[in-house]
């Protein structure tokens, strides 16, 4: 279990060193919860379509699951870098399981993205109604969905051989997966086609799961089933990731 | 094999490397005694760190045997690793993490904890004059405090073989000469075998007990530096002189024009061999601008061996690096 405990720590000793990194990733959403959330919920009156919540309550979790899916997805994909840089060649001349570093690595990435996702969360409070008593469990539920994405970005960066195809990746998986996952708006009007891809969409889950514990508004899945599926998506993801690097080589 | 009787620490044969078409190692054998340190030396793109990249597991030959303490690097590559250490050729320490905590993650990564590995840690750090700046975060690092911090990692789980792949390409001289203390320092405190590649020939010189030359993904020859040298002959003289170069019959040894029109000539002993080359020069009415002459070095042997002189391309390698963090 040590090459896992020292990635989480390597991680998070990166992560509380990037500073101004950090502060980038959480402006965004901030942006979104400020200028998004407000102004529609000045202009949807009709609160009955969000479960009669007002919209920028309703959007809250939404935003909470985007950031921890951003952040965490950017660094799992963020082992090319350590390709790059040589970090990787590092673990992969080390003894250590591949499977238990790179599980480290995820973890640590993880724990990174739920504390920024509790900084979003914390400034959501003090404009939107959330039920102070969910919050710890939606936390959680972030850790999980942040342990899915930084896994599905370990995967891909460990087929990738250079960051030229970076950008269409992250223009691909970014902002489809978080429109399809019922974030913004609820997945019940979605046209059936975008409907399914929502439910392939394991963002959709951490989002259902989050508003419910925040908000009392539930989506299309009772609490319980969207843990449930959350969980075994995750599990599935974070299983590939683990084989694909342990296949991954230098070359 | 039992360990007392192993008296290699490497043992290659035949080893092939492929990149699609391209054969970047063309079939090399050779072996290096436990505690000796062996260089190879060559220019770049000789196939030095492909080599060294199958000797430490990160790539599969296409085809030929490595074994490196005791293991093969194929089927056993969780026991090789175990017991090698690398400095790979390319900066590989984590820029966001101060000196002790890239020591630290090292550990970890190598099952090190407690005391123990804070011990090591420090010995390590004082050893390669890192200790006062162990806590400063190591992008502010020069290009040879990198260096030794990479020193000091690699020797923290204590490897029974390390890999050096050009330890100090694009350091400067003095810097070069500091590392190489190390080196011979580690040679002597840790009895380890160190395999180590470079094309500074310099370099072999100074440090190798034995050496393999490299060029084009084949070894073209292989000993002490002595040995290597006595391929020349003992002396090399170089000759300028008027009208075109051309090599005149001599019965001294072997005699080449150089790309930058200079005549050299291996000889047994330059002081007598000398007088004769005036001699024969003039019998020919060839005039000598300049005659001067030295032990022949392994730059010598190289040329000797190939007609191309190792060229020094660490300056264009260095600016490789650079552009490499610059992306960041
Ligand atoms: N991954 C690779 N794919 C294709 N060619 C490669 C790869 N790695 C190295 N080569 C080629 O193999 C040859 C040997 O490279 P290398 O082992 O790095 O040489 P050296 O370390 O001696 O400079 C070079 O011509 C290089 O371009
Ligand atoms: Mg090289």
């Amino acid at each position: 279990m040590r090459a896992f405990e020292i990635m989480v720590y390597r991680q998070v000793k990166r992560f509380l060193r990037a500073r101004s990194r950090v502060a980038g990733m959480i402006i965004n959403p901030l942006v979104w919860l400020a200028f998004f959330g407000i102004g529609w919920s000045n202009a949807f009156r009709d609160t009955s379509i969000f479960g009669g919540v007002d919209y920028l309550t309703y959007l809250s979790p939404g935003i909470f699951a985007m950031t921890v899916f951003n952040q965490s997805f950017v660094s799992g994909i963020s082992v090319i870098w350590d390709r790059e840089f040589g970090f990787l060649k590092e673990v992969l001349v080390a003894p250590a399981s591949r499977k238990e570093t790179i599980a480290g690595r995820i973890f640590g990435d993880s724990a990174v993205a739920t504390i920024q996702g509790a900084i979003i969360l914390s400034f959501t409070m003090l404009i939107a109604k959330i039920n102070i008593l969910g919050v710890i469990p939606a936390l959680g539920v972030g850790f999980v969905l942040a342990v899915a994405f930084s896994s599905f970005g370990v995967s891909i960066a460990a087929r990738m051989r250079s960051m030229e195809g970076f950008q269409m990746i992250m223009a691909l998986v970014m902002l489809p997966l978080i429109f399809l996952s019922g974030a913004i708006y609820p997945i019940a009007f979605m046209p059936s086609w975008m409907k399914a891809l929502a439910l392939i969409n394991p963002l959709t889950y951490a989002v259902e799961a989050s508003r419910v514990l925040l908000t009392g508004v539930s989506g299309i899945f009772p609490l319980h089933q969207s843990l449930l599926i959350l969980l075994i998506l995750t599990a599935v993801m974070l299983y590939i990731a683990m084989v694909s690097f342990e296949r991954s080589t230098v070359e | 094999m039992v360990e007392e009787e192993r008296m290699y620490a490497i043992e290659v044969e035949n080893l092939v490397k492929k990149f699609g078409d391209f054969e970047a190692v063309k079939g090399v054998s050779f072996k290096v005694k436990k505690g000796e340190i062996f260089a190879f030396l060559g220019p770049n793109g000789a196939g030095k760190t492909t080599t060294v990249h199958i000797l430490t597991t990160l790539l599969k030959p296409t085809s030929g045997k490595a074994v490196v303490a005791g293991y093969d690097v194929v089927e056993d590559a969780r026991e090789v690793r175990k017991r090698i250490g690398i400095v790979f050729q390319d900066p590989s320490v984590d820029r966001d993490l101060t000196a002790y905590e890239n020591m630290l993650v090292h550990g970890g990564v190598y099952g090190l904890k407690g005391r123990e590995l804070k011990e090591k840690i420090e010995e390590l750090l004082k050893f390669v004059e890192l200790w006062e700046f162990r806590n400063k975060l190591v992008k502010f690092f020069s290009g040879g405090m990198q260096r030794r911090l990479e020193i000091a990692r690699s020797l923290l789980h204590h490897p029974e073989v390390l890999f050096l792949d050009e330890p100090t390409l694009g350091l400067d001289p003095q810097t070069r000469a500091h590392v190489w203390s190390y080196i011979e320092a580690m040679k002597e405190e840790q009895e380890m075998t160190i395999f180590l590649t470079t094309h500074y020939m310099e370099e072999a010189e100074k440090l190798a007990d034995r050496v393999a030359i490299i060029d084009h993904g084949r070894i073209i020859a292989e000993g002490t530096v002595e040995d290597l040298k006595k391929l020349v002959g003992s002396d090399v003289v170089y000759l300028k002189v008027e009208n075109g170069a051309e090599c005149f019959e001599t019965d001294f040894g072997s005699c080449v024009v150089l790309p930058d029109g200079r005549i050299r000539i291996d000889v047994s002993n330059a002081s007598k061999a000398i007088p004769r080359i005036f001699e024969a020069a003039e019998k020919r009415g060839v005039k000598i601008l300049e005659i001067t002459y030295h032990r022949p070095t392994l730059n010598d042997v190289f040329l000797h061996l190939t007609g191309r002189e190792i060229r020094d391309e660490g300056g264009n390698l260095m600016k490789g690096v650079i552009r490499a963090r610059m992306r960041r």
